[in-house]
């Protein structure tokens, strides 16, 4: 066991509510408990500049604990130590790149969709930016390609 | 106070630095070139927007509707002066700023409604006037309302030197904020203060009574 | 009637002709010597070199006396700077601008400004040809 991905401790997971998220939370939290780790699992409420950053949004706010709630199930079921936390920012990839920086963890657990908006496969803006820029590892688990129409 | 930068180049880049080491701003940059955002994004964080900042569109989704000012530092004075006008009009920003290229451009901006108007090239013109033997009144700065910063320097044969600020005949809304002495150091008038040869007396005046001021400031016994 | 036409492209030079045609002193400005080619051949009004968004520019070419200034040049920012000049600094008693933007060209309507937008007027013909019978002898 001395590869990286078999060592990572501390994971960072974005949680939107998509199934592919929380596959990769579940996964992260195999691989973290493994290694006596936390997982962070992070619901990005992404705020428009036509508003102040810490504005309150109640109904997005009840949505983000609803999906921290689900999260902390999943792990609970993996016997995982883990953390949510609700975050708001004005970009979900800067927000989970600096969040996981200042966490220090060892890797990021991304789901991504399969998504084709103009009949080509996309990774999306936030996937993307986190690629880019991450200082960690990125592990991307995508949903299985079948649900898409031919 | 929520600030909105508009041009990313080094002025903008820069003036973000300073306003976020105070942590009460919230600072927007909008730039139109994809690596300058990049490279801001990069050193001071997610504080900037891709676009055009003379786009209402755009400058809507950048929350102008909240901003408490707008800074306008493009390399074009046109740009800047559609910025500041927009931003004013459409949506109510109460201080506009900025930044002109073309010394001449600041009437037709103070006259459109542009709140503070900066320009490096007057302002390094000043510097070298500064450095001639005339006592020449220089405009450092121009604030709203009609009101500009200026300085001069108190000749050896003016009449004011010796006298009480109490007792100089300003002239209307002119007051004078600080004194300087020959040898740098600075002093807060009061009405007592009185004034010595080659002082450089800095004062806050309307722009058509710069003339009167001087002449007070200026002229001999 | 002395016009200033700011902007030698093809709205700038066919305007220009015309008022030159129909007697008046016109002046055309660009910032490229190269624009004057779409100007005819026999055009005789005057044509000066220089950027219309310098005051001492519009200065030089008399501007102050000008009966009426147009901005045609691409920059709708540059149109309204210089129109905006024209009319406050040197008191043209006509000024007409052209933005492409119609949000901007609403806006400075609303300021007091003369203005036009080309995509405004497009889009306003299309949609009235449109709403008519087309001609005969085509396809609807």
């Amino acid at each position: 066991m001395e590869h990286p991905t078999q060592l990572a401790q501390d994971i960072l997971v974005p949680v939107d509510g998509n199934p592919s998220a929380f596959d990769a939370l579940a996964l992260a939290c195999t691989i973290s408990r493994r290694n006596k780790g936390t997982v962070y699992a992070v619901y990005i409420i992404e705020v428009a500049r036509t508003m102040a950053l810490d504005i309150e949004l109640d109904a997005d706010a009840r949505g983000a604990e609803t999906i921290l709630q689900q999260a902390e199930q999943i792990a609970g079921e993996a016997d995982c130590k883990i953390e949510g936390e609700i975050l708001q920012a004005r970009d979900a990839g800067h927000a989970i790149v600096d969040e996981s920086i200042e966490r220090g963890v060892s890797a990021i657990y991304l789901g991504v969709d399969y998504k084709m908006p103009l009949g080509e496969f996309e990774l999306g803006e936030t996937a993307n930016y986190v690629m880019d820029h991450a200082p960690c590892q990125v592990i991307l688990v995508r949903e299985a390609a079948g649900g898409v129409a031919e | 106070m929520y600030v909105i930068i508009v041009g990313g180049g080094k002025v903008g880049y820069y003036l973000a630095k300073e306003l976020l080491a105070e942590p009460q701003h919230e600072v927007l940059i909008i730039e139109q070139n994809a690596d300058k955002c990049e490279r801001i994004a990069e050193e001071l964080g997610d504080i900037v927007l891709r676009g055009d900042g003379c786009e209402a569109a755009t400058m809507e989704i950048a929350g102008f509707g909240r901003a408490d000012m707008v800074i306008a530092v493009t390399g074009d004075d046109e740009d800047n002066l559609v910025s500041c006008q927009v931003a004013k009009v459409k949506f109510n920003v109460p201080r506009t700023v900025a930044r002109i290229n073309n010394p001449k451009n600041q009437e037709i901006f103070q006259r459109l409604g542009i709140d503070v108007t900066v320009s490096a090239t007057v302002a390094i013109l000043a510097q070298i006037e500064q450095e001639l033997p005339t006592h020449q009144m220089i405009p450092f700065l121009t604030l709203g309302g009609g009101l500009e910063l200026v300085a001069v320097k108190v000749p050896a044969e003016a009449q004011v030197v010796g006298s009480a600020i109490k007792d100089l005949l300003l002239p209307h809304e002119s007051l004078i904020v600080l004194l300087i002495s020959p040898d740098g150091a600075p002093r807060a008038p009061t009405p007592e203060t009185t004034i010595a040869i080659e002082d450089e007396i800095v004062a806050v005046t309307r722009r058509e009574n710069e003339d009167a001021l001087r002449a007070v400031l200026t002229s001999s016994a | 009637m002395r016009v200033v036409i700011m902007g030698c492209g093809r709205v700038g030079s066919s305007l220009a002709a015309r008022l030159s045609t129909e007697g008046h002193d016109v002046t055309v400005l660009d910032v490229r010597a190269d624009a004057f080619r779409r100007l005819p051949s026999n055009f005789n009004g005057k044509k000066h070199i220089g950027n219309g968004i310098d005051q001492d520019v519009l200065a030089r070419i008399g501007v102050g006396d000008a009966d009426a200034f147009i901005a045609v040049t691409q920059g709708d920012n540059r149109n309204v700077l210089a129109t905006q000049v024209a009319k406050h600094i040197f008191g043209v008693p006509r000024t007409l601008c052209r933005i492409y933007d119609p949000i901007r060209e609403e806006m400075y309507r609303e300021l007091g400004l003369e203005t036009i937008s080309p995509t405004v007027m497009g889009a306003n013909v299309l949609h009235g040809l449109l709403s008519e019978a087309p001609p005969a002898g085509e396809e609807a």
